[in-house]
């Protein structure tokens, strides 16, 4: 299905998720929603308001501070046949979890020889700003992403949000939804009817010759921005979003890289061991002899986030970052 | 039944691994009433995976070919053999990495048992998860190694059965350990507060390993603090089989017609070693004469004496039962050693189940997406 072709029309990111979650429950009565004050009119961001008077209160359910048995009980219901989808109002929260997610979902169905499904759905909303401070912001997207037997969505666009929840919802491997608090707001054009997007395809937001931008969750709008103000100097940057971390759709990435010869990563978690180290090293072991400049990453400082406006604003790296060092990769 | 008390203790008195050492041989074990084909079966079920225990321990070594973490149940028979008799297919039952009487108790095949514990591709996993990890899908049964986590899976698969109106329950598998882990106290507090069919399983060996439970716990009252939360708990004598099962039956019953949550205690022992056939008796963490009282107060032991004496068993019944066990066990262990070892071609799809076949009938693949660059990302508001 092409977007063209869609009966589509703007909605923001976090509406995107709410209509995802409504179509979803409507395709299919398994389908339940648990997580803390998921039945308040206000939803989670708004993110669920209307389920509960829609789907009752069997189906959405307001969940004890208990992370970690709200996970496991999502995964008995699904072992059961349901399909819950999980909602955790901060990634931080979710740590609780830990040992349900990498002791059990992750490696239910290698363990089982795969004779064994379970359809878990978790969302998991990460702040920026307004002084989240170190326990209201962390993406730890990198943890799950490592670990085999689970699939790891991190959309950037409202259109991305829902095709991406809706595959998780639908599909029979567990996936975590990591959701960017500040994407929010943003519109993108969705289609009215439910869709998927399939996991492991990344797409090109921006084409280009001279660099390539691979950009993770929030930091899409921010390299964008920057590619737009570069091709203000004559620079053409590529902007690829790989809207999954696991899988990560490296052939295009490094596709990409081929043609323009030089790559910066941008991803909203730490410097160091993250996402963009795992892309530099996967393009450098496919093309390290071909690159005509050093591999850079423009992520979060290896430091916890500070509350104060002034320091969030130190701390999170904006366009002038990557457009500095796009100039800097490009004149070499 | 009232949902917070604890029912009287049987034989009136205050039941924990001190008290009782003092007993003595035990006398209550009471078989007035119940049918003979519930002690006939009990008696199978428990000297079925006595036989095979010490079969596994047997071949364990020199032979080698079983190179996996073995918890045997050598002595904690009683609750495997009740439940194995109440519990239906269509329930679920979830394990702690003492793996083989739950196995065995939901009617998993033996071969496949055996095939998984040799690593075989024949076995229950193809020889990926092993006797800590063992699960049997198509019986219904999940074991796992990490302390409590299954007992809130177990909670999950109760929730699906309330959800659905369905008369199933879901049943945990645990020992005293496992109830310091806040895992615990969660699932516990929901079952609760949800009245969710789920049957806490909690056989209560004394040890964690070596480490004695007044060690580790406060108070040795885990029925008290469970009925706080308005699980129904209650304490027995765990070697005794016809109590175990007719607490089991009690509760199970109940649960079916929407009794709610309840937990069992049952205090018994391990004869063996915490894990693997070698003793540890050197750790020095357990004494001679409690070893003898145990021994001596066998759960086997104790309900064939029982029957013997009112002459409901004899050993020429004891014979034809031993036979059939032995050739089973036999039997299998050769399915096990003669089938072939598992290889894995692709690590990715070992892991992932690549078909989504609900998605591909529900919806259309989205192939494009846009985006406006020049939206500013929203500054939070307050939270
Ligand atoms: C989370 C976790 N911590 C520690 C262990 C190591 N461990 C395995 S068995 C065991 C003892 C558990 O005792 P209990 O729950 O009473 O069961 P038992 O072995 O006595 O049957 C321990 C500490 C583990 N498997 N999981
Ligand atoms: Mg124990």
């Amino acid at each position: 299905m092409h977007l063209t072709e869609s009966v589509h029309r703007p909605l923001s990111y976090g509406k995107a998720i709410n209509e995802a979650l409504r179509q979803s429950m409507e395709l299919c009565e398994d389908v339940i929603v648990l997580g803390q004050l998921v039945d308040y009119k206000s939803g989670v961001f708004g993110t669920t308001t209307g389920l509960a008077d829609r789907f009752g209160p069997g189906r959405v359910q307001d969940f004890p501070n208990s992370e970690n048995l709200m996970t496991a009980t999502a995964m008995g219901a699904a072992l059961a046949g349901l399909r819950p989808v999980v909602v955790h109002q901060r990634f931080d929260f979710m740590l609780y979890s830990l040992d349900a997610i990498a002791n059990w979902l992750g490696l239910w169905y290698f363990k089982s020889a795969g004779k064994s499904d379970m359809p878990v759905t978790i969302r998991a909303i990460v702040g920026k700003g307004w002084g989240q401070g170190p326990q209201h912001s962390k993406s730890l997207h990198a943890w799950l992403a490592h670990l085999p037997g689970l699939r790891v969505a991190i959309p950037a666009t409202a259109d991305d949000a829902k095709g991406l929840l809706m595959d998780s919802v639908f599909s029979q491997t567990p996936a975590v939804f990591i959701e960017g608090r500040s994407l929010f707001p943003m519109t993108t054009n969705v289609p009215e009817k439910p869709y998927r997007v399939r996991f492991g395809q990344a797409t090109i937001r921006r084409t280009g010759c001279d660099a390539t931008i691979v950009a993770i969750g929030n930091m899409v709008p921010i390299a964008l921005r920057a590619a737009a103000a570069l091709e203000r100097d004559g620079i053409q940057v590529e902007v690829v979003d790989p809207r999954t971390i696991s899988p990560l759709d490296t052939a295009t990435i490094c596709a990409s890289v081929a043609k323009t010869r030089r790559l910066l990563v941008t991803d909203p978690g730490w410097h160091s061991f993250g996402v963009a180290a795992e892309i530099v090293a996967t393009v450098a072991e496919e093309l390290g002899g071909e690159l005509k400049a050093k591999p850079v990453r423009v992520c979060l400082p290896d430091s916890h986030t500070p509350m104060s406006a002034t320091l969030e604003e130190q701390y999170y790296p904006e366009e002038t970052a990557l457009e500095t060092a796009v100039r800097r990769m490009v004149r070499l | 039944m009232n949902s917070s008390t604890v029912p009287p203790e049987p034989m009136g008195l205050e039941l924990n691994h001190k008290t009782i050492l003092g007993l003595g041989r035990y006398q209550a074990l009471d078989i007035d009433g119940m049918q003979a084909e519930t002690l006939a079966g009990l008696l199978r079920q428990m000297l079925r995976l006595r036989r095979t225990e010490e079969a596994i321990l047997h071949e364990y070594h020199p032979a080698d070919e079983i190179r996996c973490p073995v918890h045997f149940c050598i002595g904690q028979e009683a609750m495997p053999a009740a439940l194995s008799l109440l519990v239906e297919a269509e329930d679920y039952l979830f394990s702690h990495h003492r793996t083989h009487g739950y196995y065995f108790a939901k009617g998993a095949p033996m071969r496949e048992f055996f095939a998984e514990i040799y690593g075989r591709v024949t076995g229950a996993n193809q020889g990926r998860a092993g006797s800590m990890d063992i699960s049997h899908e198509a019986s219904r049964f999940y074991g796992g190694a990490i302390l409590s986590g299954s007992i809130g899976i177990a909670v999950g698969a109760a929730y699906a059965l309330q959800h659905r109106h369905s008369r199933q329950i879901s049943i945990a598998g645990f020992g005293e350990g496992a109830t310091e882990e806040g895992a615990f106290w969660e699932a516990v507090n929901y079952a609760g507060l949800r009245r969710l069919p789920i049957l806490f399983l909690c056989e209560n060996n004394r040890y964690s390993v070596y480490s004695d439970q007044t060690k580790r716990q406060a108070s040795d009252n885990i029925c008290e603090r469970v009925a706080t939360f308005g699980v129904r708990a209650r304490r027995i004598f765990g070697n005794d089989a016809a109590l175990t099962h007719r607490t089991l039956q009690l509760e199970m019953e109940a649960m079916r017609e929407g009794g709610g949550p309840a937990l069992v205690e049952a205090y018994t022992y391990r004869w063996n070693s915490h894990v693997g056939p070698e003793d540890d008796s050197d750790n020095e963490y357990r004494t001679v004469e409690e070893i003898a009282f145990w021994r001596q107060n066998c759960p086997i032991r104790l309900l064939e004496e029982k029957l013997t004496a009112a002459g409901r068993f004899d050993s020429v019944r004891r014979e034809n039962l031993e036979s059939e066990i032995a050739a089973e066990i036999a039997e299998n262990f050769k399915f096990a050693k003669s089938s072939p070892f598992p290889h894995i071609d692709d690590w990715r799809t070992a892991n992932w189940n690549p078909a989504s076949p609900l998605a591909d009938r529900l919806l259309e693949t989205l192939t494009e997406s846009e985006f406006d660059q020049y939206q500013a990302e929203a500054k939070l508001a307050p939270y």
